[in-house]
């Protein structure tokens, strides 16, 4: 047996043992993953995964090969895991590996298409030095688990955005990321929803000066259901990470964000910030936001706010009393709301295609 | 333009105004002084439309319309404009993007065709300009870390863009310190025109200085207490309200 038969062989027993997680898990209280699967669980389907177009410099190996170049082996199925990912590195019979080559700066931007359903896998791996920009867009059939495994080298830099689009069945994807010295993680996660959909996050900023920058919108209607969850590691100090969640939620759906930043002992310099926002809409919608601390340094900078709440009714009124019709200042103050999460988006043209998105599901949300 | 008649304002199940009456003509500047808590603001808010200001008694007639049955965006696009004492703050929005949608918004209200991003500068620069608005303030989001001076400042210059024929100036003087006073009052003044009217609504006898207004109304516990002209003010300002405001009977003079 291979070693990385013999990974996911281990990793099929692990989830055999441990089951999906039921709302008694504490990290998916708000996101009941079984009830929504029903009977039929996550099943043990592969899904496909399209690249679309290989930027020149990128390596490519397919996760179903079982001579899979030795940087596959030595970084496959090595980061954070759970019992969702477990799976996903069980029955994810292919999926693919990607690597950006020490120094080399991919100046195309990689864009993936994450969709179908079944498990799929994904690791992406920046080598010391090393610059990509990910594009990922996908949706989901049928029950989709997507398990990606980033690991980001010394001075290695990826811009990611994830725009999903509305999905009707569960989604839910585990992105673990592990950052050396000075590198730098900045994502986007667009979200409109779905029976249910989860992208969790697990960053471990292992070397001085790693910095992560996240931001995230979510625009939810009817009975959309939207959750992302982080968990940032300042694993040593002198590390820097700052979140920007908003989220706006309509009809009866659900907007959930949990996010927890631990700071390891000894990661004195660590500077963390993050803000979760919710705007709701009607009265049935609902948002859970959970910021969570644990501090084990002396010396660090955390701030940590969320808030949930209606349009600001003097803001509102300023913009009538300016001649502006009520639907059309709701409209604008609602916008006006988001933009300031998708200012984190670096590359011009991905985030006016986000922008468009948001548009779009504001445009049948009101 | 303006009658208001024997108006009754509650906010919530408390009265604020009982039984106040003013008249305004095209090209005349009032005044309305008063001490805190006279019910200054809530005229002005029940003038542009405000939710939750109650009219219970009484009606404003603007232009012969009742002004009380329009929408703030309607009285907006028919020629009232409010500057607020406190202008809001709005993250996510450039101040030209806010003046453009504001400017349309109020043109297709009346039936007016859109002017293009280009007009729109065209008309803003030009108007910038004499109040001193910088390019760099109208990228900025809206009234977003403006001092009180470049607020105010701005909503002179919506003021001057949107050309309405009912200015109610709120407390405009507040916050402000001596020169950023004179500049907002030169482009006040710079406004007067025979078809306008203006309503100026301050605390103190200071803005009269530089707005000199044709009538003074005082406001106290909800009615106008007296009336003059200019020089009402400066009996105000040398007496204080209580002076005034302690008599029973409404004073009349000039």
């Amino acid at each position: 047996m291979t070693a990385l038969a013999a990974r996911r062989e281990e990793a099929r027993t692990s989830f055999a043992g441990r089951g999906l997680p039921t709302r008694r898990v504490e990290d998916w209280k708000y996101s009941d993953l079984k009830s929504a699967l029903g009977e039929a669980g996550l099943g043990e389907e592969a899904a496909a995964t399209r690249i679309m177009g290989l930027p020149q410099g990128l390596e490519f190996a397919d996760l179903a090969d079982p001579h899979a170049p030795a940087w596959v082996a030595a970084h496959l199925g090595t980061l954070a895991r759970n019992a969702v990912s477990e799976s996903s590195l069980a029955f994810a019979e292919g999926g693919i590996a990607l690597r950006v080559p020490a120094g080399q700066a991919i100046a195309t931007p990689l864009a993936l298409e994450l969709s179908g359903k079944g498990h799929l896998r994904l690791l992406l791996v920046l080598e010391a030095g090393a610059s990509l920009s990910l594009f990922e867009t996908g949706d989901a059939a049928g029950p989709r688990n997507a398990g990606i495994e980033i690991v980001l080298g010394e001075d290695a830099s990826l811009d990611h955005v994830r725009l999903s689009r509305p999905v009707p069945g569960v989604q839910v994807e585990e992105i673990a990321l592990s950052l050396a010295a000075r590198a730098r993680y900045n994502a986007h996660f667009a979200s409109f929803g779905g029976k249910l959909s989860r992208t969790e996050l697990t960053i471990a900023l292992e070397g001085r000066g790693a910095q992560a920058q996240l931001s995230g919108v979510s625009v939810l209607g009817g009975d959309a259901h939207a959750d992302i969850t982080t968990h940032l590691i300042h694993a040593t100090g002198n590390t820097h990470s700052t979140q920007l969640f908003k989220k706006v939620a309509g009809g009866k759906a659900r907007a959930v964000y949990q996010g927890r930043v631990t700071v390891a002992k000894g990661a004195d310099g660590a500077d963390s910030r993050q803000t979760a926002k919710a705007l709701l809409l009607s009265e049935t919608a609902e948002a859970d936001l959970k910021p969570e601390l644990e501090i084990f340094a002396d010396d660090v900078k955390c701030a940590h706010g969320a808030a949930i709440g209606d349009l600001d009714a003097d803001s509102l009124f300023y913009l009538q009393a300016r001649g502006i019709p009520e639907a059309d200042a709701r409209a604008l103050l609602i916008h006006a709301f988001l933009e300031d999460a998708l200012t984190n988006i670096t590359r011009d043209d991905v985030r006016g295609m986000v922008r468009n998105a948001v548009g779009q599901a504001l445009a049948a949300l009101t | 333009m303006l009658e208001i008649k024997n108006l009754h304002v509650c906010v919530g199940d408390k009265p604020i105004l009982k039984g106040l009456t003013l008249s305004i003509q095209p090209g005349q500047v009032h005044a309305i002084m008063g001490p805190n808590g006279s019910g200054k603001s809530t005229l002005s808010y029940v003038l542009a439309g405000r939710a939750g200001y109650d009219i219970t008694e009484g009606a404003i007639a603007y232009n012969g319309e009742d002004l009380a049955a329009m929408p703030p965006e309607q009285r907006a696009a028919k020629g009232v404009f409010l500057a607020m004492q406190y202008p809001v703050e709005i993250p996510g929005v450039t101040t030209m993007t806010f003046l453009k949608t504001a400017l349309n918004a109020q043109r297709r209200t009346r039936g007016e065709s859109d002017l293009d991003a280009i007009g729109v500068l065209k008309l803003v620069r030009a108007k910038a300009k004499a109040l001193n608005v910088s390019e760099e303030m109208l990228k900025r989001a809206l009234n977003v870390g403006f001092s009180g001076g470049e607020k105010k400042r701005l909503e002179i210059l919506q003021m001057s863009l949107f050309e309405p024929k009912l200015a109610i100036l709120d407390e405009t003087d507040s916050g402000l310190d001596i020169d950023a006073l004179k500049l907002v009052a030169e482009g006040v003044n710079a406004l007067r025109s025979p078809e306008r009217a203006m309503l100026v609504i301050t605390h103190y006898q200071r803005l009269l200085d530089y707005i000199v207004p044709d009538r003074i109304h005082v406001l106290a516990g909800g009615r106008i207490v007296a009336e003059g002209g200019k020089e009402l003010a400066l009996e105000l300002e040398a007496k204080g309200y209580e002076h005034i405001v302690g008599q029973d009977s409404i004073k009349r003079s000039a």
